[in-house]
């Protein structure tokens, strides 16, 4: 007997939920939040640099009426440590540990330990780093070291966050058996670094160093953050992807294991050289000078290795898509420590310092190497996480180009402004002649982090449009195309 | 979840790779080596992020040690006061001295901008200043820029 079905008796359409489930969550939900930031981050950027170029216009000074003295302040001193810490800690930070997750079981053949852990340190990080750059813009709330403004119950919070992340990635890694492929080598010391280094970082709030001590300390800490995290991170990513979206075995595990141990000792040595100061003997800060420059040897492997990774599937690059973020990411990567190299020599250092010169390579090594590394990971993650496919849209080229132009366009305008300003200054020109000199070249540096925040606000638009009207797709791990005899299908060999 | 599927890896390392690795450690090892004996200039701000050079304590200390006579000179080597001059630390709540607290009352956001730069007339007269110097004008001319990196890193000095 058949009855018909009322609409009562329906059974409950499918919802779905606002998060996805797991197992990739942490992963989608760290670089939802991270893009976020990115957007953020360009922009503040662009506002600061506007500021820069027209310093009284756009200076606003606010007094808040929460307490006696609470006056928020948005001034090119405030607005570009803002733009540095939400690139660094919001951007590139959350994009990594999006990375973690998803990348760190698809290598170890396990499960993530512990979802809810990566969540909750999802959630303690990035309310460290908000608040933490919300109390940049607070007259005297905040230090005024590189990357380590915040005060201490911010990076204490920030500090349980990294330690959740740690705990994430080293009982999913520890738990895999045989051999471990390089990519969870570099993630584990560079999350391991930039743990030791948050610690690090409170120090000065805890023990009295002294003013001078304390800036050597902090100076050694930003340096660091850079080589061992920035780097570290977006190699650990890109060893991953390109491989795997190649369909290629990596090229050379034997460059592999060597850029990695060169990489491993030449960025804390490099970070040695940062330490310009009286109280830090001659010779050992030549040292680290050398260590920057030898730091272009492991950097250069690992470009290498991976471009070598591609070979028989250049074609793939031409087209807007995983393998071409990483391609202009290995690009930037390449360039960063050749402009670093040539900047901590001592003769440019003089030339350069206080100007806007090192912001130039803070913008190729994180808004061009990270940033199209994470471009790279979130074209191939997101479809994966959310089962859904990029819509087939202009977006994709927009994140490509206005990102690209945008980021050569301000990394070049602020080493000219650099080279500039040393200039003039070194002929004892004044302040005003200086500002007005590089007037317009702060202005093309704004231009091209405007153009860098449109190509992050398309990720956004087009990462909305998956979640939201892609339809549902099923994507296999690829397996490699059978090779030579030669071919080691142990990872990591 | 996917099915777990290594990444191959193919064996060996070029000879290229070594030569690389010896060239650029040789380049720097030959750095090192000419420059063993000197003397470092003051910290000038942490290559990574210190760009502007308008953001970092390093930047501050560069231009506190840099104007003529150097802050250092009168307020003494850490800023904690020497003689007559007084400490430069605690002045998140305000000044420690009577000669600015009117200055404080009339501009609670900026008065320390106001009394380094000291060409607004208000705080000009050389009998109130004391000997301390305008350094928003000549022979140091900072700029309101610079003199707010001054400001944010003394409002540090607990």
């Amino acid at each position: 007997m058949t009855r018909k079905l009322r609409p009562y008796d329906e059974p409950p359409k499918a919802r779905r939920s606002l998060l996805p489930t797991a197992p990739d969550s942490a992963a989608t939900l760290f670089l939802a939040v991270a893009i976020l930031w990115l957007v953020a981050a360009t922009g503040i950027g662009a506002l600061a640099q506007m500021q820069r170029a027209f310093p009284d216009l756009l200076k606003a000074s606010l007094q808040v009426p929460l307490g006696p003295g609470i006056t928020l302040l948005v001034t090119p001193a405030t607005t570009t440590p803002a733009f540095v810490d939400a690139l660094i800690f919001g951007w590139l930070s959350n994009a990594a540990f999006a990375a973690v997750c998803f990348i760190t079981p698809r290598l170890t053949g396990t499960r993530l330990a512990t979802d809810r852990m990566a969540t909750f340190s999802l959630l303690a990080w990035n309310a460290a780093i908000a608040g933490g750059v919300a109390l940049l813009y607070v007259k005297g709330a905040s230090g005024t070291a590189a990357l380590a403004e915040f005060p201490l119950p911010v990076k204490g919070l920030a500090l349980v966050g990294l330690l959740g992340v740690n705990a994430v990635f080293w009982r999913t890694a520890l738990m895999a058996r045989g051999d471990r492929y390089i990519s969870l080598f570099y993630f584990g010391i560079a999350l391991l670094a930039l743990l030791g280094l948050m610690a690090l970082s409170t120090v000065p709030a805890v023990i009295s160093l002294g003013a001078t001590n304390d800036q050597v300390l902090y100076a050694f800490y930003a340096r660091a953050v850079a080589t061992y995290w920035v780097l570290g991170a977006s190699l650990a990513t890109l060893y991953y992807l390109v491989p795997r979206v190649a369909r290629n075995p990596l090229y050379s595990g034997g460059l592999a294991w060597l850029g990695f141990v060169g990489w491993l000792g030449f960025a804390g040595l490099s970070a040695i050289g940062a330490l310009v100061d009286p109280s830090v003997p001659y010779a050992v800060t030549s040292l680290g000078t050398a260590g920057t420059l030898w730091l272009l040897a492991p950097t250069f492997l690992a470009v290498a290795n991976l471009l070598g990774t591609i070979r028989g599937r250049w074609s793939l690059i031409l087209s807007t898509g995983t393998l071409s973020f990483s391609v202009v990411s290995l690009a930037f990567i390449a360039a960063t420590p050749l402009l670093e190299s040539v900047g901590a020599l001592r003769s440019v250092q003089a030339w350069t310092a206080g100007t806007t010169w090192p912001m130039g390579v803070l913008v190729f090594s994180a808004l061009g190497g990270a940033t199209f590394a994470y471009y790279a990971f979130a074209d191939h993650a997101l479809p994966r996480a959310l089962h859904r496919a990029w819509s087939e849209s202009i977006l994709s080229d927009v994140v490509l180009w206005a990102t690209f132009v945008g980021t050569a366009l301000a990394g070049f305008a602020m080493l000219a402004g650099g080279l500039v300003a040393g200039s003039l200054i070194s002929q004892g020109a004044a302040p005003d002649e200086v500002a007005d000199a590089i007037r317009w070249i702060q202005l093309a540096s704004a231009a091209g982090l405007g153009l860098a925040s449109l190509g992050a606000l398309a990720l956004l638009v087009n990462a909305f449009l998956m979640y939201t009207a892609a339809p549902l797709i099923e994507l296999s791990v690829p397996s490699s195309i059978p090779t030579s005899a030669t071919t080691s299908a142990a990872a990591g060999q | 979840m996917s099915v777990h599927t290594p990444i191959e890896t193919r064996p060996g390392l070029p000879r290229w790779a070594v030569g690389l690795t010896v060239f650029v450690l040789l380049v720097g090892g030959v750095y090192a080596a000419s420059n063993v004996s000197g003397t470092n200039p003051p910290i000038l701000g942490e290559p990574s992020a210190g760009a502007s050079g308008a953001v970092s304590a390093g930047a501050a200390l560069a231009l506190i040690n840099k104007v003529s006579p150097s802050c250092t000179t009168c307020h003494g080597p850490d800023l904690a006061g020497q003689a007559t001059f007084p400490s430069l630390h605690g002045l998140q709540n305000g000044p420690t001295v009577d000669n600015l607290k009117q200055l404080a009352k009339d501009h609670p956001n900026d008065w320390m901008n106001i009394w380094i730069a000291g060409t607004d007339p208000a705080v000009s007269d050389p009998a109130m200043r004391k000997g301390m110097p305008a350094f928003g004008g000549p022979p140091n001319n900072l700029t309101p820029d610079q003199i707010e990196t001054i400001v944010r890193y003394l409002l540090t000095l607990k």
